[in-house]
């Protein structure tokens, strides 16, 4: 609780610095409008403009507000002649190092902007910062080969996409149509997230499985396609999913990142930790805990022990057996 | 919390962090200690004149951090006319400190840009660094305009517990202290580090520093920290690295990774056939391709994620480093 409050209190005097750079001195503005510039909710932006206005500084008020208007929704604030900041702040280390991995990323993904665009920005973001500085952050680029250039004006056009693509059952399907809505870019794969008119439902599609994609300058994207609301998660857990309980060592604890425990994962030992994640079929575990070698392992229930431990068999012996396989 | 007399106004701290700051700005020669804590809102209320002020001090060294945490740097400075007598230290923000520099302006597009790059850190250990930055950098904008990036989520994926307390060290530049477990030998150790830099390459973050009991530049891999970081914050900063020795080291690493290279026989049209885009990498028509790695034991996870899919051709350790993962994981669930 504590930490929020520390959190909020320092947010809050970051965007007063902000709105007192931002402000025209006397000129009329709206609370929504600057919530929605500065994306923080209404009641911020009033709070902060009340605490411009208390602040009283050897009986002189460096900020004048109307604190009628403001219950309006009325923002109007006139600067004092002594001691009222005007200026944009710069940045603190923290802040600039923060945006400039931001940017090192996004350079590292092709077909989000020109490389040389990222780079006057990171230029900016050094000399907006008090000290020049050697980059503090490196990501290399992901290991795919994607333009997703085509995809982007698809989405921005509004037109839908027509592509070959090879489910996760190794099955292609030649010219398959998807409305295209977002383009998520995770760390290993990039995913185009649309609508299937197939399966009249939001898919997830793996990028590097696609092949011909070329855009249907007669196909708009459907109302029902652009009301679907897309999930920040690309598995949302069902219903009648199976309790299972895992345990990790520090090499391994990415899975309790990726697989959305139901509770707070609980210590072993100093470094082991136990937590409970809930699956749709157990034989999809197989891969999950395998690829660690050792630094996961199932606790229980022995069904899903039995699923890993197939699918460990199975991959020690390819040819003995079918090549383990996920569910369908 | 303090004591507020009744039926006055209680100064909240935004309030009084903002009034610092003009205050400190505005002031021609400085303020002191005295000044400060006597006459700006948050602290007089508080003040005695004949009496001990220890916590208001300790509340004002506080609060300087949290403006240094901010971008502001509040000085300290003796006025040269009181030869070097400390009780005439004054306080004072130096504008061309404070201000972002004229020149330097935004356009809508490179706004929207800065805002995807803070958008990439969503809940993760940065955004909340990268969305004060955002904020503050978007009082250079025109309120109203629009983005015209739209459509593309990225998001990085940075699951390391200590990523905010190194990323913070390396700003800080503050020496930090883990236990590291050795990956070959399995054996813990604690090591002592001044952070330079925080990379990732495939998927795995790597924090390069300065080793201070091996006295060189070495590499170490978040996953592989098992304590909780601590930094030493008591200590001085460490001195900047020289930008030579920082390229020098990573231009080591990737010479090392150069020299690291598996062949991999991949069945056609598997799941590892497109993760690793065989039809565009391989040299003949047969499935094989040459794929160069950082770690034996990253490499291994990520075939074993394809089993019967991919054979490991050469070297024959990461083979075998395959083969006993998943020997390690029959027993484990036998």
């Amino acid at each position: 609780m504590a930490e929020s409050k520390k959190l909020r209190d320092s947010d809050r005097f970051n965007l007063m610095l902000a709105l007192v750079g931002n402000l025209i001195d006397g000129a009329l503005y709206d609370v929504p409008e600057l919530a929605k510039h500065f994306r923080v909710p209404e009641s911020e932006i009033k709070e902060a403009i009340k605490n411009l206005g208390f602040i009283e500084i050897n009986y002189h008020s460096p900020y004048g507000i109307d604190f009628d208007g403001l219950e309006e929704g009325d923002v109007a604030v006139h600067f004092g002649d002594k001691m009222a900041i005007q200026e944009v702040p710069r940045l603190s280390a923290r802040q600039a190092s923060a945006l400039a991995a931001g940017l090192v990323y996004l350079k590292s993904i092709p077909g989000i902007a020109d490389v040389e665009e990222i780079e006057k920005l990171q230029e900016i973001i050094a000399s907006g910062f008090a000290k020049t500085k050697t980059p503090e952050v490196i990501i290399n680029p992901i290991g795919v080969d994607l333009d997703i250039r085509i995809l982007r004006q698809a989405i921005n056009k509004s037109l839908a996409i027509k592509c070959d693509y090879q489910d996760n059952k190794n099955e292609v399907t030649i010219g398959r149509i998807i409305e295209p809505l977002r383009i998520d870019v995770h760390s290993e794969f990039i995913y185009l997230r649309g609508w299937c008119q197939t399966k009249q439902a939001l898919r997830s599609f793996r990028i590097d499985r696609m092949r011909n994609t070329e855009i249907l300058d007669t196909v708009k994207i459907s109302d029902k396609a652009k009301q679907a609301e897309l999930d920040d998660e690309l598995y949302v857990p069902a219903e009648n999913d199976i309790q299972v309980v895992l345990e990790v060592q520090p090499g391994a604890y990415g899975l309790m990142y990726d697989l959305k425990p139901i509770a707070e994962p609980v210590p072993v030992n100093k470094t082991s930790r136990r937590f409970t994640i809930k699956v749709g079929d157990v034989r999809n575990l197989g891969r999950l805990v395998t690829r660690y070698g050792g630094l996961a392992k199932v606790i229980a229930p022995e069904e899903a022990r039995k699923a890993v431990r197939d699918f460990a068999l199975a991959a020690l012996n390819p040819e003995g057996s079918d090549s383990p396989k996920d569910a369908e | 919390m303090a004591e507020t007399p009744a039926g006055k106004y209680k100064v909240s701290k935004p309030e009084r962090l903002f009034a610092l700051t003009c205050a400190l700005l505005y002031s021609k020669v400085g303020l002191s200690k005295h000044q400060i804590l006597s006459s700006i809102p948050g602290y007089m209320a508080e003040y005695k004149p004949n009496g001990s002020n220890a916590s208001l001090e300790r509340k004002f060294e506080r609060d300087k951090d949290t403006l240094r945490h901010n971008g502001i740097n509040v000085e300290a400075v003796i006025p040269p006319y009181e030869d070097e007598n400390n009780q005439a230290t004054v306080y004072v923000i130096r504008k061309e400190e404070f201000t972002w520099p004229k020149d330097i302006k935004l356009t809508a597009r490179q706004l929207a840009l800065l805002t995807l790059a803070s958008d990439a850190w969503a809940g993760g250990s940065l955004s909340t660094a990268a969305n004060k930055g955002i904020v503050k950098l978007r009082s250079m904008g025109v309120v109203g305009e629009d983005s015209d990036i739209s459509g593309v989520a990225p998001r990085i994926i940075e699951h390391e517990p200590n990523f905010r307390e190194i990323n913070n060290a390396i700003s800080d530049r503050r020496v930090v202290q883990f236990d590291y477990r050795n990956p070959n030998t399995g054996v813990i150790e604690t090591r002592t580090l001044q952070p330079w830099l925080l990379r990732q390459s495939e998927g795995m973050w790597l924090v390069l520093g300065f080793d201070v009991k091996n006295d060189q530049p070495r590499n170490f891999m978040l996953r592989r920290i098992v304590s909780r970081v601590s930094v030493g914050s008591n200590s001085a900063p460490f001195d900047a690295p020289d930008p030579s020795e920082v390229k020098k080291a990573t231009d080591e690493l990737e010479a090392f990774a150069d020299k690291q290279i598996a062949k991999l026989k991949v069945k056609p049209n598997s799941e590892a056939w497109f993760k690793y885009q065989v039809d565009t990498k391989q040299k003949k028509n047969d499935g094989v391709i040459a794929i160069r790695y950082y770690d034996k034991f990253v490499m291994a996870e990520q075939i074993r994620e394809y089993p019967g899919q991919v054979e490991v051709l050469e070297p024959k350790e990461l083979a075998d480093l395959v083969a006993e993962g998943y020997k390690q994981v029959v027993d484990d669930h036998g």
